[in-house]
């Protein structure tokens, strides 16, 4: 676990007297693609919301590139790199594409390369340059997706966690994320977390995989390793 | 989650007999005092003025404290009622009794036309709106010759009422007010009101009539706030525009509540009494008063966010005027 | 021509009650909170000009140099220390701190500077000039002139810069912008600052052009809301037309049925189109 770039150790979080998260292990390496699978209700995104630090966790650890980052707010957390690009592709629909995309090197660290990330990005995503000033709120849901992903690509981030990035969209467009996820997880060298509630996608798509189910990890191990029936098992709960 | 229910588990105290008897005699001593010229005149002021203040600021307690319509233009009502009394008595040369009653017409009629933007309004919107309403109606009786203007009225009352009389009256509206509070918030309507402040659209989703209620309140309040606002007015002689239509009597209802706790209906009752024995302390400190009410207000929403009855509720466990219909120990 | 002057008028005053709106309309579109102590600020603002300018012997208008920044700070250390912190406990405590806060400050004023009418003398507040038929007052001009510098200052920064985006970004969605690194507790603090830096400049042109005293804070207050929810809350430029508008009807009704003209607009304006003329 040592040349973990993010651990997670025995973490807690709730609301109110609801245990969201309870007692989770979780540790992604350097340049990994982990899944985070489970049905609706298991605490996957409260589990990385709190990581993230727009939760505050009850109890436990969180551990990025050896640094305690346990319960610091969430822009001090982006600007050591680890962004979270959240649930159905929330943009700041009133202001530009390429304003939503200039936010994202909002700290410091990341200006300084704004420039060239920005045409980076405009490459991996050419629709998005097509539609520079165009208010990121009249985009479709997969377009404002990629706005969302460049956003947090912006940052220059070590770690890059998705939360149900397919959900709501067709499965073309899905398609075309993916391999640009699987991009930039080889050509930056990021890691990348997954929350995803489509098995067979997840496994595809990593190297490895945690179960959630009620708040704990069921099941964890090598994506390629593991059998569809065990899987299921554990994603169910049966 | 054991703490939490133990919230709810608080001993209502005025649904016990012996809380019930002690209010009845509480109560009554206070009438036995009033019409036996026990308390002295100077006493029955302060007396007054409690009882009006517990009024006026129970309303504003039912507006923004149980249904969410936090209201900045409580002057309106009080504006409204000081000029009936004081045309009906000195132009009209009706009784005190007429004036009063005008007073109370003439605020149920407004309220009732305001139901147009009631109708249309939330949250912050309805602050402005009523506090808008009450600058447009200062700027009118500004303008207004028949009510001489910026120079207002005197109100002259023939014969004019002895002071325990007044302060008879005074009681009997405050007692009916926090009464009326009491029982509003125990009936189906109550229900409706407290969900509506929590989350209006669920509230309208499963089925209130958020626009009745909201009037209804509404007009509730301007009656009750209209007859206190009356006599108040009546004991300081005279009423014109600036005075009348002022935003600083919303400032004292506001920190009444407050003070007192908003959402509960002691809460009113002893914000009153602390608002005018401060006032009656700090007029030794000419030019501090409304700093030190402003700062005091500030520091009870910081540090005792439910006010003086809210946190005793809390931290003693019991409730008196419980508003809650259902209690959970009963169910069990 | 009656016409044309009053449209002119109308245009160079209202820029004055379209940058008291702007303060207001910031708070209310970034922090989300109806600011109630926002006269008061104006009047603070007033009042600083008038003290300074014959103090350190300079034209009014160069003590902005001075009154901007301090007034940004404080705004800044406002918001930082006190409201943040109310605002944590929901959104009726923080608009009640805020009316408590307009109570201290408009007797806070009462007893440093007294209950005297004021007014920030200059000279050439007589001066005309002649455009064709049209008789134009030069202070109106300038007037005009350091609001819409003001107004297009702030809009070129909120457009241009990093902070400027991300106060945007933050009134847009504060979470999201959390999670691009922004800090929104400073924003908030900087939005603040920002709009008691407008309450500054809105200040001195008030004290121009009006007598005022430490009471005014509510009219000003209320001139700011009307303004602000005509235009739509949270829009700059809503806020310059609705200022616009509302210095016509003070044109048009004069001084004893100005503000009721702009108070009857304002209704019809949330019965019709609670969101204002421009909101969406």
């Amino acid at each position: 676990m040592s040349d973990a770039l993010l651990s997670i150790k025995n973490l807690s979080a709730g609301y109110g007297d609801f245990v969201a998260v309870e007692s989770v292990d979780l540790a992604v390496k350097k340049g990994q693609i982990v899944s985070l699978i489970g049905i609706n209700g298991a605490g996957k995104t409260t589990l990385m919301h709190t990581v993230a630090g727009l939760h505050k966790p009850a109890s436990g650890k969180v551990l990025f590139g050896g640094e305690d980052i346990t319960g610091l707010p969430a822009d001090k957390i982006v600007a050591k790199g680890l962004s979270l690009v959240p649930q159905g592709g929330r943009c700041f629909t009133r202001m530009s594409v390429q304003d939503n995309l200039l936010m994202g090197s909002f700290p410091r660290s990341a200006r300084k390369n704004a420039k060239q990330t920005l045409e980076h990005i405009y490459e991996l995503f050419p629709d998005l340059g097509e539609m520079k000033q165009r208010p990121a709120g009249n985009l479709s849901g997969g377009q404002r997706q990629m706005v969302a992903i460049g956003r947090a690509l912006m940052g220059d981030p070590e770690c890059l966690i998705f939360d149900e990035i397919s959900l709501g969209l067709s499965p073309a467009v899905i398609n075309d994320i993916y391999k640009k996820i699987k991009r930039i997880n080889e050509e930056e060298n990021t890691s990348i977390i997954l929350i995803e509630q489509d098995i067979h996608r997840a496994l595809k798509a990593s190297d490895a995989f945690y179960v959630m189910l009620k708040g704990r990890v069921a099941l964890s191990g090598q994506s390629d390793e593991i059998d569809s029936e065990t899987l299921k098992k554990a994603y169910f709960g049966i | 989650m054991a703490k939490r229910r133990l919230k709810n588990d608080n001993v209502r105290v005025l649904d016990s007999l012996p809380m019930l008897i002690v209010c009845i005699a509480a109560v009554s001593a206070l009438y036995f005092v009033c019409l036996t010229k026990l308390a002295s005149n100077n006493t029955m002021r302060y007396m007054i003025q409690i009882f009006l203040y517990i009024t006026m600021a129970q309303m504003w307690n039912l507006l923004s404290g149980f249904t969410g319509m936090t209201s900045l233009g409580q002057q309106l009502n009080i504006g409204l009622a000081g000029y009936s009394v004081a045309i009906a008595t000195t132009k009209l040369h009706l009784s005190l009794g007429m004036g009063l009653l005008m007073g109370v017409g003439v605020s149920v009629v407004v309220a009732l036309l305001m139901s147009l933007i009631l109708y249309r309004m939330e949250g912050m919107y309805f602050s402005i709106a009523t506090w808008v309403v009450a600058e447009i109606f200062e700027k009118l009786f500004l303008n207004w010759k028949y009510v001489g203007q910026g120079s207002g009225m005197t109100i002259r009352v023939v014969p004019y009422p002895r002071i325990n009389e007044i302060c008879v009256v005074a009681l009997t509206v405050c007692v009916l007010a926090v009464a009326a509070v009491y029982f509003l918030l125990r009936t189906r309507i109550g229900l409706g009101l407290t969900a509506m402040r929590d989350d209006i659209s669920a509230a309208s989703a499963v089925g209130v009539n958020v626009f009745n209620h909201k009037l209804f309140v509404y007009t509730i309040a301007a009656a009750f706030t209209a007859v206190a606002a009356g006599i108040f007015l009546v004991n300081k002689g005279i009423v014109y525009p600036e005075s009348g239509f002022s935003i600083s009597w919303t400032i004292s209802l506001v920190f009444i509540v407050i003070v007192g706790g908003s959402g509960t209906v002691g809460g009113p009752i002893v914000g009153a009494v602390i608002y005018v024995f401060l006032q009656e302390y700090l007029a030794r400190f000419p030019g501090w008063s409304n700093i030190i009410l402003g700062a005091i207000t500030i520091l009870t929403i910081l540090f005792l966010p439910k006010g003086i009855m809210g946190t005793l509720q809390e931290k003693l466990g019991f409730e008196i005027f419980s508003a809650k219909r259902f209690s959970y120990s009963k169910r069990r | 021509m009656y016409f044309a002057q009053v449209l002119i008028n109308g245009i160079l005053l209202g820029s004055v009650y379209a940058l008291l709106g702007v303060g207001m309309t910031m708070i209310f579109g970034i922090v989300k909170l109806t600011n109630l102590a926002h006269g008061e600020f104006v009047i603070l603002g007033a009042y600083l000009s008038t003290v300074l300018a014959p103090l350190l012997g300079i034209d009014p208008i160069l003590t902005l140099f001075i009154t901007v920044p301090l007034m940004f700070l404080l705004g800044f250390l406002l918001q930082y220390l006190l409201i943040g912190w109310a605002m944590k406990k929901g959104s009726e405590p923080a608009l009640l701190v805020t009316f408590g806060l307009s109570i201290i400050l408009q007797d806070g004023m009462l007893m440093l500077f007294s209950a005297d009418a004021q007014h920030i003398p200059v000279s050439y507040s007589m001066d005309t000039v002649k455009i064709g038929s049209l008789e134009i007052s030069v202070l109106h001009l300038v007037l005009f002139a350091i609001s819409l510098v003001s107004i297009a200052a702030l809009s070129l920064f909120l457009r241009n810069t990093y902070i400027g985006r991300a106060i945007r970004a933050t009134a847009d969605d504060a979470d999201v912008a959390a999670l691009s690194g922004v800090n929104i507790n400073r924003i908030y603090a900087i939005a603040m600052g920002i709009a008691m830096a407008s309450a500054a400049v809105a200040g001195l042109c008030v004290g121009m052009k009006w007598t005022y005293d430490p009471s005014a804070g509510g009219n000003y207050l209320l001139i700011a809301f009307v303004v602000v929810v005509i235009g739509g809350m949270g829009s700059v430029p809503g806020t310059l037309v609705a200022g616009i508008l509302f210095g016509m009807a003070q044109v048009i009704g004069g001084a004893s049925y100005g503000l009721l003209i702009s108070y009857i607009l304002l209704l019809l304006v949330l019965i019709f189109r609670p969101k204002g003329i421009f909101g969406k």
